[in-house]
C-alpha cells in the first residue's frame, strides 16, 4: 500500500444548492506518509473541499481515497480510512460521555467490546486524555474537547488525518499541547487553517486556496518566501516578536526566519 | 459559564448510588404506579411508601435542602387544586367542615390529599432517582430496559446540547446587554424575537453540522451500543425486597391493617 497515493482528487467541481461555487477544478494529490497544509483566507472552500475527502459532499470530478473512487459501496471504507477532525469540538463530541464519544465510530465499525475498548484507550492515551472517560464532554475545557474530538476519530484508527481549523480559540499553551500530540501520530496529515505559525513546524508542504481555487502549491520554504503570493490571497507570515513567545515557540520562529533567508 | 446541573449530586458515592441504574428505574417506576394507583384513603399504605422514600432517601446521603427544595415543584399543582375545593360539596351534609365562613367538604379535603401524596411520592421517586445517577447512566438503564432507541437518543442530544444552547442564550444576552438594551417596551420585543429567531437558526445549523460529523464517524441511522455488565444479584434482591415491602404496604394499608 505504500506506493498509493493517499488522496487524488482530479477536477473537482463544486457548487452550493443557492449557486455558489464553492469549488472549482481542483487538481489535488497527497502522497502516503505526507503532511499538507492547505491555507487560505475565509471562504476560500478549503472546508467544502474536506467535506469532499469523505465522501459527506460528492461534486463533478473525480475523488479517490487510496486507489478507491468514492461511491455508496466504498464510502464506509473511505470514512474510516478518512479521519475528519471537524473545527468546533462541540458538534464532534454529542455523547454522554468522553467514553461514549471516542467508542462511537468503532462501534460503527462493528468491532467487538473488547477491541472497541482497547481502541478507545489507545486513542485517548494518543491525546493525552486518559482518566478522562466518564466524563462529561460539556465538563471539559475547549483544549481537552479539542484533544477528545482527535480520539473519536483516532479510535477508527486512520490512514490520512484531516483537521479543519485545529488552533482555532486555543491559547497557546493548547496549541502547543495539540501540536505535541499531532506530531506523536505516525499517519498521513491534511490541516485546513488560514493561521500559519503552527502549520509550519508541521506540514512540509503547502497549497494555497482561494475563491474555490487552488493558486499555488509547493514545498514550505517555497511559499512562505514567496511573499508577493501570501499578500495576494490575504495571508500573512505571522510578525510575533521572538521575545513574545513560550521558549518552544522561539525555535518555530527561528526556524521560519532560516527558512525564509534560504 | 456554570449551569445548575440536572443530575446534580448524582456524583455522590452511596448505597443508592451505587445501585444498577435499571435496578433504580425498575424500582423508583414501580413506586410510583403502586401509589398513584392506591385508594386515597388508604392512609397507612402512604405511610408505607414515605417510610420507603425517607429511607432510601437517608441512605443515599443526599442533602436534604436539595431534596426538599426541588419538591417545590409540585406546590403550583396542590395550589391549583385548593382552589377548586371549595366547590366540591357532594357530601356537605354528610361530613362537610365550616371554616369561618367558607365550608370545606370532606372529599373535596380528600382529593387534595390524594394529590399531595400522590404527587409527593411520585417528584420525590424522580428527585431520587435523578440526583443518585448520572445523566449518561441513566439513559443506559433506560436502553438495557428495551426503551426505543429513539427516546433515549433524543434525550441524550436533548442533554448535551442544552449546555451549548443556554451558553450561546448568555453570550447573545451579553453582547445585546452591552450596547445598552434595556428591554422594557413593546417595541424591544422585536429584538427579544430577532434572538430568538437567531437561535433557533444556530441551533438548525449545529444540528447538521453535528450530523455531518457523525456520518464521518460511519453513522448509518443504526444507533449501536456496548452490551453492559450484567446486573449483579444483590442489585436484583435489593430491588424485590424493596418492591416486596411496597406491595405489601398497599395490599395491608387498603384493608386498614397496620403491620
Amino acid at each position: 500500500m505504500q506506493h498509493h497515493k493517499a488522496i487524488e482528487i482530479k477536477n473537482l467541481c463544486y457548487t452550493y444548492p443557492d449557486g455558489t461555487e464553492a469549488l472549482r477544478n481542483i487538481d489535488l494529490s497527497i502522497e502516503n506518509g505526507e503532511s499538507v497544509a492547505i491555507i487560505g483566507p475565509n471562504g476560500a472552500g478549503k472546508s467544502t473541499l474536506i467535506l469532499h475527502l469523505n465522501g459527506l459532499l460528492r461534486g463533478k470530478g473525480e475523488v479517490r481515497v487510496f486507489d478507491l473512487p468514492i461511491n455508496d459501496e466504498n464510502v464506509r471504507e473511505i470514512r474510516r480510512r478518512v479521519g475528519v477532525v471537524f473545527q468546533d469540538p462541540d458538534d464532534q463530541l454529542f455523547s454522554p460521555t468522553v467514553f461514549d464519544d471516542v467508542a462511537f465510530g468503532p462501534l460503527n465499525m462493528g468491532l467487538p467490546r473488547d477491541e472497541v475498548e482497547r481502541r478507545v484507550g489507545k486513542a485517548l492515551e494518543a491525546v493525552g486524555m486518559v482518566g478522562f472517560e466518564k466524563r462529561a464532554a460539556f465538563h471539559l475545557s475547549f483544549g481537552q474537547k479539542k484533544r477528545v474530538a482527535i480520539a473519536t476519530v483516532l479510535s477508527m484508527e486512520p490512514d490520512v488525518l484531516v483537521l479543519d481549523e485545529p488552533w482555532g480559540n486555543l491559547d497557546p499553551r493548547g496549541r502547543r499541547g495539540l501540536l505535541n500530540v499531532l506530531h506523536s501520530l505516525p499517519v498521513t496529515r491534511l490541516i485546513v487553517t488560514h493561521d500559519l505559525f503552527y502549520t509550519m513546524e508541521l506540514c512540509d508542504r503547502v497549497v494555497i486556496m482561494d475563491e474555490g481555487r487552488i493558486v499555488a502549491s509547493g514545498p514550505l520554504g517555497q511559499i512562505l518566501a514567496d511573499e508577493g503570493i501570501l499578500e495576494e490571497h490575504g495571508l500573512e507570515l505571522p510578525q510575533t516578536e521572538p521575545r513574545a513567545l513560550p521558549t518552544a515557540d522561539r525555535k518555530v520562529w527561528g526556524n521560519l526566519r532560516s527558512l525564509k533567508k534560504s | 459559564m456554570r449551569h445548575s446541573y440536572l443530575d446534580r449530586y448524582s456524583n455522590l458515592d452511596s448505597p443508592v448510588h451505587r445501585l444498577d441504574a435499571r435496578a433504580k428505574i425498575v424500582l423508583f417506576f414501580t413506586l410510583t404506579v403502586v401509589c398513584v394507583t392506591t385508594p386515597a384513603t388508604a392512609y397507612y399504605a402512604f405511610g408505607g411508601y414515605l417510610l420507603v422514600l425517607l429511607v432510601l432517601l437517608l441512605a443515599s446521603r443526599l442533602p436534604l435542602k436539595h431534596v426538599f427544595g426541588r419538591s417545590l415543584i409540585v406546590v403550583p399543582f396542590v395550589l391549583m387544586v385548593a382552589a377548586f375545593i371549595p366547590f366540591l360539596k357532594t357530601d356537605v351534609i354528610g361530613g362537610g367542615y365550616n371554616l369561618g365562613g367558607i365550608t370545606v367538604s370532606r372529599s373535596g379535603l380528600l382529593v387534595l390529599w390524594n394529590v399531595v401524596v400522590k404527587s409527593s411520592v411520585g417528584v420525590l421517586s424522580t428527585i431520587l432517582l435523578s440526583s443518585t445517577t448520572p445523566f449518561g447512566r441513566l439513559l443506559k438503564g433506560f436502553e438495557r430496559l428495551k426503551a426505543p432507541h429513539i427516546f433515549t437518543t433524543i434525550a441524550a442530544f436533548m442533554y448535551r446540547y442544552s449546555f451549548v444552547l443556554v451558553d450561546e442564550a448568555m453570550r447573545m444576552k451579553q453582547a445585546r446587554d452591552s450596547r445598552n438594551f434595556k428591554g422594557k417596551w413593546i417595541w424591544d420585543a422585536r429584538a427579544i424575537g430577532h434572538m430568538i429567531g437567531n437561535l433557533f437558526m444556530r441551533s438548525y445549523e449545529r444540528g447538521e453540522r453535528v450530523y455531518l460529523a457523525m456520518l464521518a464517524r460511519g453513522y448509518d441511522g443504526r444507533a449501536r451500543t456496548l452490551e453492559g455488565e450484567k446486573i449483579s444479584a444483590p442489585d436484583i434482591l435489593f430491588v424485590i425486597a424493596v418492591m416486596t415491602l411496597v406491595v405489601l404496604a398497599r395490599v395491608l394499608g387498603s384493608r386498614g391493617m397496620l403491620l
